[in-house]
């Protein structure tokens, strides 16, 4: 009686995970849609520098790649949280999450830097069409891993105060969708912003 | 089970590292260029793509809901649709729509020779006319001089269409306002010479068909 009922509170909740975690693809798809706009923007006016410095004279591809090895590892250890998360073993679980947090922070710096150095020497939102798509897409982007980031954090600290309760687990399911999400993206930023300035 | 599960991250990781590091291998030394490295890195940063969506969000794995798969593959074909889309159009837009160039082909079209009493460059009274004769895939003569004003007519005698384009392959120009024409056999295409200077010629789907054209100024004509 007892493990039946346990056998069928275990399958609502799983039911219940399959719908949420449905409705969050909804979401990532969407959310994709709107960067695949931002990308076909960036296609169109990458040539619009109306003499200011093209990409290539602007990107360095050897921070890009930092950048990209940072973020891909962040994924990686994001997956491995969750393995731990999954297994109920919470200091393994903020342990990776937090490896995670760091490497997350570290790619947001590098950026920064970039956007940072590129207005400095007066490559603004404003100079051309070129650097307006350029920095919206990136920015964008940007924007993205910082909520991750926030996301991130609050959930730890709910982890730390609570425990891996099957809530906090489905929650950080949803952040590492979130997050692998993110990476996925930024291959394309990579390839087709960075790489495919020097093709 | 769980195992497994780290063991995929693992090979996820490793190959998603080999596929950010060839296309920067081949970026960085210059392995291709152009157009085929383009698709080169794209191709293989949708390999990547394929990777991570497997091996880190482990889609398709767990046999029930078949429901992201269909809707990931729904949203791939909406984002074909609209940037491939946008790229096509705005190609043609830039194109056909480049200012000056409208304003050369309308210039040569109506023979306006002054706008405002400036001259436009485009010619009052046709001169001789030059013949290139496109036959077995070949342009002869491969080389004309002519002078300012004079006409190029173009005629070809094989049985296929050619698209004529300015320019040497891959690096499409236009010459007056023209850039590109299509040559069927017996529709000859003549273009007034009114820029001067040496410029090439080819047939954008055999590039093997080109040849060049000198014009020279020689101070009459307008």
């Amino acid at each position: 009686m007892n493990e039946q009922a346990l056998t069928h509170h275990e399958r609502l909740e799983a039911a219940a995970n399959d719908r949420v975690k449905f409705g969050f693809w909804i979401y990532l798809m969407t959310d994709l849609l709107m960067f695949s706009v931002l990308f076909a923007c960036y296609a169109v006016l990458h040539g619009n520098h109306v003499g200011s410095p093209a990409g290539r004279e602007l990107f360095s591809l050897p921070l890009a790649l930092k950048e990209t090895l940072i973020l891909l590892t962040s994924s990686f250890t994001c997956g491995i949280a969750m393995v731990a998360a999954r297994r109920g073993n919470k200091n393994m679980t903020l342990f990776w999450f937090a490896i995670t947090f760091i490497l997350g922070l570290l790619f947001l710096k590098f950026e920064l830097t970039e956007f940072r150095q590129f207005i400095l020497e007066g490559h603004t939102l404003k100079t051309n069409a070129f650097l307006s798509s350029f920095f919206v897409l990136v920015g964008t982007h940007g924007l993205h891993i910082t909520s991750g980031l926030l996301w991130m954090g609050t959930t730890m600290i709910f982890v730390m105060k609570r425990g891996l309760n099957s809530a906090l687990v489905r929650k950080l399911s949803l952040l590492s969708l979130f997050w692998h999400f993110l990476d996925i993206v930024w291959i394309f930023i990579f390839t087709i912003v960075y790489l495919g300035a020097f093709a | 089970m769980k195992h497994g599960q780290t063991k995929s991250y693992v090979i996820g990781f490793i190959l998603s590292l080999i596929f950010t590091l060839v296309p920067y291998y081949l970026v960085q030394h210059k392995v291709a260029v152009g157009r085929n490295l383009l698709v080169a890195i794209l191709g293989l940063a949708v390999v990547q793509l394929i990777i991570q969506v497997v091996y880190f969000l482990h889609l398709g794995r767990k046999p029930t809901p078949r429901w992201e798969i269909g809707f990931l593959l729904s949203t791939i074909s909406i984002i074909l649709v609209v940037t491939a889309g946008s790229l096509v159009i705005i190609h043609n837009l830039h194109s056909n729509m480049s200012i000056p160039d409208q304003e050369k082909t309308l210039v040569n079209s109506e023979a306006i020779y002054q706008v405002n009493g400036k001259l436009t460059g485009a010619c009052q009274m046709i001169r001789a006319n030059h013949q290139v004769i496109i036959k077995n895939n070949t342009a002869s003569p491969r080389y004309v001089s002519a002078d300012k004003c004079d006409t190029l007519t173009f005629v070809n005698q094989d049985s296929q269409r050619h698209t004529i384009t300015f320019g040497t392959h891959t690096t499409h120009s236009s010459y007056a306002g023209v850039s590109e024409f299509e040559l069927r056999q017996g529709k000859p295409e003549t273009i007034t010479l009114s820029e001067t200077g040496g410029f090439n010629y080819h047939d954008h789907q055999r590039p093997s068909i080109a040849g060049s054209f000198l014009v020279l100024y020689n101070g009459q004509g307008q």
